[in-house]
């Protein structure tokens, strides 16, 4: 690929407020431990890259960030994650309504056996975001537009999302997510299953998405997190072992796993 | 010879050929396996499949072929008063055939010698009274003709047997030989043998095929014969039914047409709500560990035989719809009532269907559900919105195979619903279906010649065409969306 890895170097980060604070985070899967100890702030209106071998336990922290490791009945959390300043496992916090503001795409591309159309329009109309035909045809076109997907597919809006290819189903999960109108976009390598193509769109998706919301995104490929993020998190073992600017951990990390993980010595 | 002994050395001569072929190969590879293209196994499943097979074809075909010739040059020997139409030649032969085996049964008793069989001047009233110890019961005392004919078929039959058997180890022996000779470093024993396999496997499936096609071939040509002596339009569009064997029946067949709809309906109505709603809360809500207990409870149901369950529709539900429910609404007073037949029905198929939907809804893929609960959905929205539909050729498949069921069902109609062939709307009142109607035909002394026993297959031949009807819907409604979350 031709693009310039280190051109992150020239952006800046656009907001310090964080987004999400989360404090001594411990996530246990029975009697192993996933997670130890994980604190870090998520920036708003910022791409924020997990990176780590796997197994590392970035997946799982990502999903402990809109509250996805509920459905798995053997998975225990501790610490405080605030979103906004709230704790989102509070008790009186619905996960329901915390994953309408956290939206998340997955690695596999999983669209609904159901319309292109009916894709989209899934989180607005089980949200009632929406009042009429004409609102929701609008919310579905501005949502397939921010997923760079409406040109591809507006002909075809009734045709089923299945019958895209692997790329444009990605883009139309994406543009799913974003149709519930989340605060937060959690991407768990959302590339993994695509080619260089349409992950090269996809990426710059990522960049535009960065605008409105704040984006988290879990990836193998260290030349991608350098491509879309801002800000890097470098897991190892279930630790946060390194969290800083992108540039900043690409060219000069601190820890020596790092620094090993990165020039591929271990992974 | 008989036959199977002959099939015992058959198979004797095929286990020493497996030996020997195995032996064989190595012997002209020089004792190295690696040099040959198959492995001696290989080598010896040839020989052993090409000493057998041939034999085992011709002796069919010789099985197959041996009492028509049979049965033409014995009744060369019969007079043309005894074989004037083919009803009297096959009366003839049946006694020539039991008076050729008793004389057999009593030669092998000691009771006659070879000589006073043979001897042409036996009286054959004297014989018969001969065989009669022996268990050997002749209708009439056999005429002179026909001893002499039964006579001739007892030394054909035993000439043949030798030659059969001679025949059929010849062909056997020449197989054995010549793949032995066959044995070679590069012959492909293991690509023969395969092919071997696969003549097998297409001779298992054309069986089954086969067979339906016979099922259905007998069942049309009894139809047929039905129509030649009741007019079809009476069949089809009759609003009566009362067969009457002295004659002046009405078989018209929409009352047990309708009988058996409002049956499966009922049944349907009680079995898709509970057995879908059990595979929901089984596959979606339910503790692994709960789950591992209440499914195989609920297959238990499955293999309760329905005649049970007719006794339960009999003494149970029956008497407890008609005391709450038709006496005091004025609806009748019977125990059998289509309502009882159908909820019970319906009971049987609840398993059935919860089962099967339950592998449908397990078999959506997780992603889908992810991906709802990630955009905020509830469990109970995820179900109904992303995994039912997904599911949904599936249920349709498993609720119109269920319906197959309700429909071919009998034992529970007849104890639950009666056998009274009735057109009404009531569900509390007895009615019956065409299954029943096809026993109740058929049972007891019938006379196969009477349109009153000949219906049996009509109603037969219609029920597999609406069955079969079923099942092509529900083949192409699963067809046609099964591709949905592939």
């Amino acid at each position: 690929m031709n693009m310039n890895d280190m051109r992150s170097v020239e952006r800046i980060v656009n907001s310090h407020a964080a987004k999400i604070a989360a404090q001594n985070v411990q996530v246990h899967y029975g009697a192993s431990q996933a997670i130890r100890d994980v604190s870090i702030d998520i920036l708003d209106r910022t791409v924020t890259a997990f990176i780590g071998p796997s197994g590392c336990g970035k997946s799982t922290f990502l999903r402990c960030l809109n509250r996805m490791n509920d459905t798995i009945p053997t998975c225990r959390i501790e610490g405080l994650i605030r979103l906004d300043g709230e704790d989102i496992y509070d008790r009186r916090v619905d996960p329901v309504t915390l994953r309408a503001k956290v939206g998340m795409v997955f690695q596999k591309p999983n669209p609904f056996p159901k319309s292109i159309y009916d894709n989209v329009a899934y989180g607005p109309r089980i949200h009632g975001l929406v009042q009429g035909k004409a609102e929701l045809d609008e919310v579905v076109e501005q949502s397939l537009r921010k997923a760079a997907l409406w040109n591809e597919v507006k002909d075809r809006l009734s045709a089923p999302g299945t019958g895209l290819s692997g790329g444009q189903q990605q883009r139309l999960c994406i543009a799913r997510a974003v149709a519930t109108g989340p605060e937060v976009l959690l991407m768990d390598e959302p590339c993994s299953a695509l080619d260089p193509i349409a992950t090269a769109q996809v990426e710059e998706l990522i960049d535009e998405l960065r605008a409105n919301f704040s984006v988290v995104i879990v990836t193998h490929s260290m030349q991608q997190a350098a491509r879309v993020s801002q800000k890097t998190a470098f897991f190892h073992l279930g630790n946060l072992v390194e969290y800083g600017d992108t540039a900043q951990i690409f060219t000069t990390p601190q820890d020596s796993r790092t620094e090993s993980y990165i020039t591929g010595r271990i992974g | 010879m008989p036959v199977h002994i002959l099939c015992l050395i058959l198979l004797a001569i095929g286990l020493a050929g497996y030996f020997l072929g195995r032996r064989r190969a190595l012997q002209v590879a020089g004792g190295n396996a690696k040099l040959l293209h198959s492995l001696p196994a290989y080598h010896g499943w040839h020989v052993a499949l090409m000493a057998t097979v041939p034999a085992l074809l011709l002796l069919a075909l010789w099985l197959i072929v041996q009492p028509i010739y049979l049965e033409n040059r014995v009744t060369g020997h019969l007079p043309p008063e005894m074989a004037a139409t083919p009803a009297d030649v096959s009366l003839a032969m049946s006694d020539i055939r039991r008076l050729a085996a008793g004389l057999e049964t009593a030669v092998d008793a000691g009771v006659l010698t070879e000589e006073e069989v043979r001897d042409p001047a036996a009286d054959p009233a004297a014989l018969a009274a001969t065989l009669k110890p022996l268990g050997v019961a002749l209708g009439t005392t056999p005429t002179p003709q026909v001893l002499a004919a039964a006579r001739e078929y007892r030394t054909t039959a035993a000439r043949l047997s030798v030659a059969r058997a001679a025949a059929v180890l010849a062909v056997a022996l020449i197989g054995l030989i010549a793949a032995l000779r066959m044995a070679r470093v590069d012959l492909w024993a293991r690509n023969r043998v395969e092919r071997a396999v696969l003549g097998l496997l297409i001779l298992a499936s054309s069986v089954a095929i086969l067979t339906t096609i016979g099922i259905v071939w007998s069942m049309l040509s009894e139809s047929l014969r039905f129509f030649q002596h009741y007019p079809m339009a009476d069949f089809f569009f009759g609003l009566t039914w009362s067969p009457n064997f002295k004659g002046g029946s009405e078989l018209g067949f929409l009352p047990l047409l309708w009988g058996t709809m409002y049956i499966t309906v009922i049944a349907l109505a009680v079995a898709v709500p509970l057995g879908l709603y059990a595979a929901i809360y089984l596959a979606e809500y339910a503790d692994p560990r709960l789950r591992a207990w209440i499914k195989p409870m609920i297959e238990v149901i499955a293999g309760i035989p329905t005649v049970v369950y007719g006794l339960f529709a009999l003494i149970t539900v029956g008497p407890f719809l008609r005391d709450y429910f038709a006496q005091p609404l004025g609806l009748g007073n019977s125990g059998s009532s289509v309502l009882n037949a159908g909820i019970v029905i319906g009971i049987l198929n609840v398993p059935f269907i919860s089962s099967l939907a339950d592998d449908i809804i397990n078999a959506v893929p997780q992603s889908l559900r992810d991906g709802s609960l990630g955009l905020g959905a509830t469990r109970s929205e995820t179900i109904r919105k992303v995994v039912l539909p997904a599911a949904l050729p599936g249920i349709m498949g498993a609720v119109l195979m269920a319906a197959s069921r309700a429909i071919g069902e009998t034992m529970i109609v007849v104890m639950g619903a009666g056998a009274a062939a009735k057109l009404s709307l009531n569900p509390l009142e007895a009615m019956t279906t065409m299954t029943v109607k096809i026993v109740g035909q058929l049972t007891g002394d019938t006379d196969f010649a009477a349109p009153e026993t000949l219906v049996a297959f009509a109603l037969g031949m219609t029920l597999f065409a609406i069955t079969l009807a079923l099942n092509v819907l529900a083949v192409w409604i699963v067809r046609k969306y099964r591709e949905q979350y592939e």
